[in-house]
């Protein structure tokens, strides 16, 4: 009863303005590349999701509609190389393997392809998910073998490779999930997978397939568990929840909850340890894992978040990563409460500006929600120097921590 | 089998809302002391614990709502009080204050605009969003 109260047409506008897209951005200059640095390209109105080549000069990402891009770096700017059109809707993940240079792609019409390079053109494959609702997204197995799919449908496709018939085969998870799967990760032994749903529980599978994975030597109990058990389940966020990540060692887990907050587990197989961190400002959409210790969240708030945990394992905000946002959260409180004094009759300035200015741009990378963060590895470091981010705004930023961040090994 | 199952947590509840409602009422008495002893700010902490967030019965939040409003209402300096509650506290109060705002009622919600200025100062718009997004602890 409350909230509809609380729901004003103020409120609504207010929080509005963050979503709309903003208008077409002025002509692309080649000097922005030259400035020092985040180095950043406004490609499009808004950008879905994107995903880097193994050797990092290619980029591929959606621009809200159907396609997917290929841009690559010549010289001195981004030529787009390819534009691969096979979904009829929006494509909702993009992956790209470093080893075996293959996209895969999913989308809201319910169907996945993985693109192999012929030479100069990307050739699809049709991948059957069996889903009758939008898949949402994707990600490669640390060994490329397998890649699973979250979906509206409440269900996870893990797809694998059959070799004798020369064709993907999907495998799904069903009656696990309640609602939506937001986001899944892979644990780096390649059978764990992490998801995270709209009921706001994040699950750990079992993803063990026979003729494609092995049960190896190390005697790990997460071999024993067959296809699509449920290893482990963690409710602590009754909103939404975003953005699962493992580790680099698989040691420790974290996702972000719609209620501001973002959640670290360890050890989810045997003795789960969790923390709860509450957040000052708005909710994140995606994290990810740049060693052990330090955690990059990125969201509503266009400015990419550092954690980090001390030796006991405890983690904490550490600051905003880009220095050049002004913080208006002291500006926005008091235009909130102001808004809010207007609307039941006090005034608390001068009552001659009758609007709230909207969200303007505040001088920092990213303009408009971040929605996506990718890793850019070197090699096989487990430790991630550089990132990029890419959003609502339509831009995509490459961040460099040498530059950046400077973390407490 | 899971109805019975739900059926006997419900009546479980409702033996526990006695032993709830008498907790508010002592709680009652204790925020009139702190209040004559002009402790406001102690008379708001005692109002906020021990709230019956779990509960879905209507006697029980209303209840405690009465309580926390009468505390809410006596505080005169908003900048003190903050100085002295702890953080987590935080997130209840932000959920009492829309409690309050969405009575409509002229001086309480004067009192609970005062009040979420300067929480959201303090707390952030984190705040504000877990008030609204909790459906499971509500107040």
């Amino acid at each position: 009863m409350w909230a509809a109260r609380c729901n004003c047409k103020y409120f609504g506008s207010r929080f509005a303005s963050k979503f709309r897209p903003f208008p077409p951005p002025p002509p692309y200059h080649p000097t922005a590349l030259h400035l020092p640095s985040p180095p950043l390209r406004q490609f499009a109105e808004c950008i879905t999701c994107h995903a880097w080549s193994p050797d990092h000069s290619m980029i591929a990402f959606c621009p809200n509609n159907n396609e997917v891009h290929i841009y690559k770096f010549f010289t001195d700017k981004w030529e787009k190389l390819h534009v691969l059109s096979k979904h009829d809707q929006i494509v909702s993940g993009i992956d790209w393997s470093r080893s075996t240079n293959k996209i895969v792609t999913v989308s809201h019409d319910r169907n996945s392809y993985v693109w192999t390079q012929e030479g100069h053109d990307w050739v699809p494959t049709l991948v059957i998910l069996k889903l009758n609702r939008a898949a949402l997204c994707v990600q490669w197995s640390p060994k490329e073998n397998k890649f699973a799919v979250g979906s509206g449908a409440k269900s996870v496709c893990i797809c694998y490779y059959e070799q004798d018939n020369n064709w993907w085969i999907s495998k799904v998870v069903r009656k696990k999930h309640e609602s939506s799967v937001t986001s899944v990760a892979w644990h780096p032994n390649n059978i764990l997978l992490a998801t995270t749903s709209t009921d706001g529980k994040c699950r750990v599978f079992s993803t063990f397939i026979k003729g494609v994975d092995t049960r190896g030597s190390q005697a790990s109990s997460s071999t024993d568990w067959k296809f699509g058990e449920q290893i482990a389940q963690l409710d602590m966020s009754s909103m939404w929840a975003f953005g699962v990540k493992w580790s680099p060692s698989g040691k420790t887990l974290a996702y972000a909850g719609h209620n501001s907050m973002i959640y670290f587990i360890d050890d989810v197989e045997t003795s789960p340890a969790a923390q709860n961190l509450a957040l000052r400002d708005l909710p994140l959409r995606d994290i990810l894992f740049l060693s052990e210790r330090t955690v990059i969240g990125v969201g509503f708030d266009c400015n990419p978040m550092i954690f980090s945990a001390d030796e006991t394992g405890l983690w904490s905000f550490v600051r905003y990563l880009d220095e050049r946002k002004v913080t208006t959260s002291t500006s926005r409180a008091s235009q909130l409460s102001e808004a809010l004094g207007k609307l039941y009759g006090q005034s608390k300035q001068a009552a001659g500006s009758d609007t709230v200015e909207p969200s303007k741009p505040r001088g920092g990378a990213h303009e408009n929600c971040i929605t996506c963060i990718v890793p850019l590895r070197k090699g096989n470091d487990s430790i991630v120097k550089r990132f990029s981010t890419s959003g609502l705004d339509g831009k995509i930023v490459v961040w460099d921590s040498e530059n950046h961040i400077d973390i407490a090994k | 089998m899971a109805s019975s199952a739900a059926a006997a947590a419900y009546l479980d509840a409702d033996e526990n809302l006695e032993a709830i409602i008498s907790r508010i009422e002592q709680k009652s008495r204790k925020i009139e002391t702190l209040l004559k002893q002009s402790k406001p700010v102690e008379a708001l902490k005692t109002a906020l614990e021990g709230s019956p967030l779990k509960t879905r019965d209507e006697r029980c939040k209303s209840a405690n709502w009465i309580v926390v409003h009468r505390a809410m209402m006596a505080i005169r300096d908003v900048d003190g009080m903050f100085n002295s509650l702890d953080p987590e506290y935080y997130d209840i109060l932000m959920k009492y204050l829309y409690r309050g705002l969405s009575t409509g009622d002229r001086p309480t919600c004067d009192q609970c605009l005062k009040i979420h200025e300067k929480l959201t100062e303090k707390a952030g718009l984190g705040c504000i969003l877990r008030s609204l997004a909790d459906t499971v602890n509500t107040v």
